[in-house]
């Protein structure tokens, strides 16, 4: 096949100051084998040691880039239009202080500075600055994630002291989310915190969990949890859930398409069936281990690291010090993300009560 | 020395600032030493710490300026975080060696800072812009 190959402007010096060239192939990867045999120069630069193609230079044939068609064997036909083009990129590296600050899980073969970047570009949602949301957000905090969203839109109390470690008592009376913003900026400049002083509602939720990855819910109610549940599901972003009860935590994660967690519990209980989660007793250690542990799902997810809890829900037993584990899976007649969907929107979430039993704080 | 108008030098900057805290690229096209367009273009790495220009754009722009005879003048980036000077893997990324790469730096967010750098194999150096 004998296809025109353009060549722009930092390569003519390589083809004697010609725009156009002739090559000939069957395919991408045959053609750039043609051409280096008679622009060595080029060939030099449309191939790396291990004779790939390098990831900065794109190719196209027929004005679409070929990693959309079928890559280096992506078929020619006489008449093709080629073109080859260096990619405009770059980017910046951690600087020394990032790289001390962050150097015992840089050392991480699965992390390294590409993970730490990693770190550094996620997004996290956290909604709740309360017991489960404060150790999460320290830990997110102190290992870089450089965007934390929080969203509470309540004041501190005196009572939140005992398990809310983003806040102190000081901060009493002030709105949460101000002190967190100011605790994690103490532990971590890099991180840019983005307050959220409202009460997350099926009017606002889609806007906000859009600025983000992934949703990481640190919440008391079940309405909440279920509007947490569609609204990531529905924008597509993995969503880690917590809660806590007397002396017992759960945490699983939820990705859309894997389950859900309508796919456990279709429906929110009826109103009075579960206690009010202030009049229920807690220990602050309990919501700090779910809240560590949702933190640590979302380092996971970040740096692409082991099995995530997606179709697990792990359940913590604090008086006897187990953990144990119940297999989820979706669930083909979930009204969410089942077969045959029935909810498409966020709805009306108000009308079940606040509550526990699976979880809060 | 590269002169610019003033008006794409604010274009950039406003360019960074809309994107900020992802880094923001573009292209400067145009003949005879004078821009005569700024290309914004997307980041296909949405990153704080890396910019790629999308490959669909590029192809379009530099498409464009071909069939009007003008060259990349300039490609600009962003650092939302760190100073108006080459990185490492800018350097060794410039895949544009007649072209300038601009910088445009928020680490002072209220008083931005744009420089320009000949980046050619490996080597930097830095051209006065005079602002017309």
């Amino acid at each position: 096949m004998a296809v025109t190959v353009y060549i722009p402007a930092p390569f003519r010096k390589l083809t004697g100051n010609r725009s156009y060239v002739e090559g000939h192939g069957q395919t991408v990867a045959e053609l750039l084998d043609e051409l280096k045999t008679r622009y060595p120069a080029l060939g030099d630069m449309l191939q790396n040691e291990a004779g790939e193609l390098p990831a900065h230079i794109h190719i196209y044939v027929n004005n679409q880039e070929i990693y959309s068609l079928q890559g280096k064997a992506t078929p020619l036909n006489d008449g093709d239009e080629v073109a080859v083009i260096p990619a405009i990129a770059g980017g910046q590296v951690l600087t020394p202080d990032q790289m001390l600050r962050y150097s015992r899980q840089i050392m991480i073969p699965q992390v390294g500075s590409a993970g730490q970047r990693k770190l550094l570009d996620a997004r996290v949602l956290i909604v709740g600055a309360g017991g489960l949301g404060s150790p999460a957000a320290v830990y997110l905090a102190a290992a870089g994630v450089g965007t934390l969203g929080i969203v509470d839109s309540d004041e501190l109390e005196l009572s939140n002291l005992q398990r809310q470690i983003l806040h102190h008592t000081a901060d009493v009376g002030r709105p949460k989310v101000e002190s967190a913003q100011e605790t994690i900026a103490r532990y971590n400049p890099d991180v840019r915190v983005i307050t959220h002083r409202v009460r997350l509602t099926s009017a606002n939720a889609m806007e906000i969990i859009a600025q983000y990855d992934m949703v990481v819910g640190a919440v008391d109610s079940f309405a909440t949890r279920y509007l947490l549940n569609d609204a990531s599901y529905l924008a597509g972003k993995p969503y880690i859930d917590g809660g806590v009860f007397l002396f017992e935590g759960q945490a699983t994660v939820f990705i859309p398409g894997q389950g859900c967690y309508r796919c456990l519990f279709p429906e929110p209980p009826p109103a009075g069936m579960v206690p009010n989660p202030s009049q229920v007793g807690l220990l602050g250690v309990l919501p700090g281990v779910i809240g560590v542990i949702e933190a640590f799902e979302a380092l996971k997810l970040i740096l692409s690291l082991g099995e995530s809890l997606s179709g697990r829900l792990l359940i913590f037993d604090a008086l006897t010090m187990e953990f144990r584990q119940v297999k989820t899976r979706r669930d083909p007649r979930c009204p969410l993300c089942g077969d045959a969907p029935t909810i498409h929107e966020l709805s009306d979430y108000e009308a079940s009560p606040s509550s526990s039993l699976a979880g809060h704080d | 020395m590269f002169t610019i108008d003033k008006h794409y030098i604010d274009e950039m900057i406003a360019h960074a600032r809309d994107e900020a805290p992802i880094e923001c690229c573009g292209v400067l096209g145009g003949r005879d030493e004078r821009v005569l367009k700024l290309y914004q273009a997307t980041n296909a790495e949405h990153s704080r710490y890396r910019y790629n220009i999308d490959s669909q754009e590029l192809f379009r722009i530099n498409r464009e300026c071909e069939e009007n005879g003008w060259q990349f003048l300039g490609i600009y980036h962003s650092h939302p975080d760190g100073e108006a000077y080459p990185s490492p893997t800018d350097v060794e990324r410039a895949g544009w060696p007649e072209s300038l790469y601009l910088i445009v730096s928020l680490l002072s967010p209220g008083n931005p800072e744009v420089r320009a750098f000949r980046i050619q194999d490996g080597e930097v150096t830095e051209e006065t812009i005079e602002i017309a």
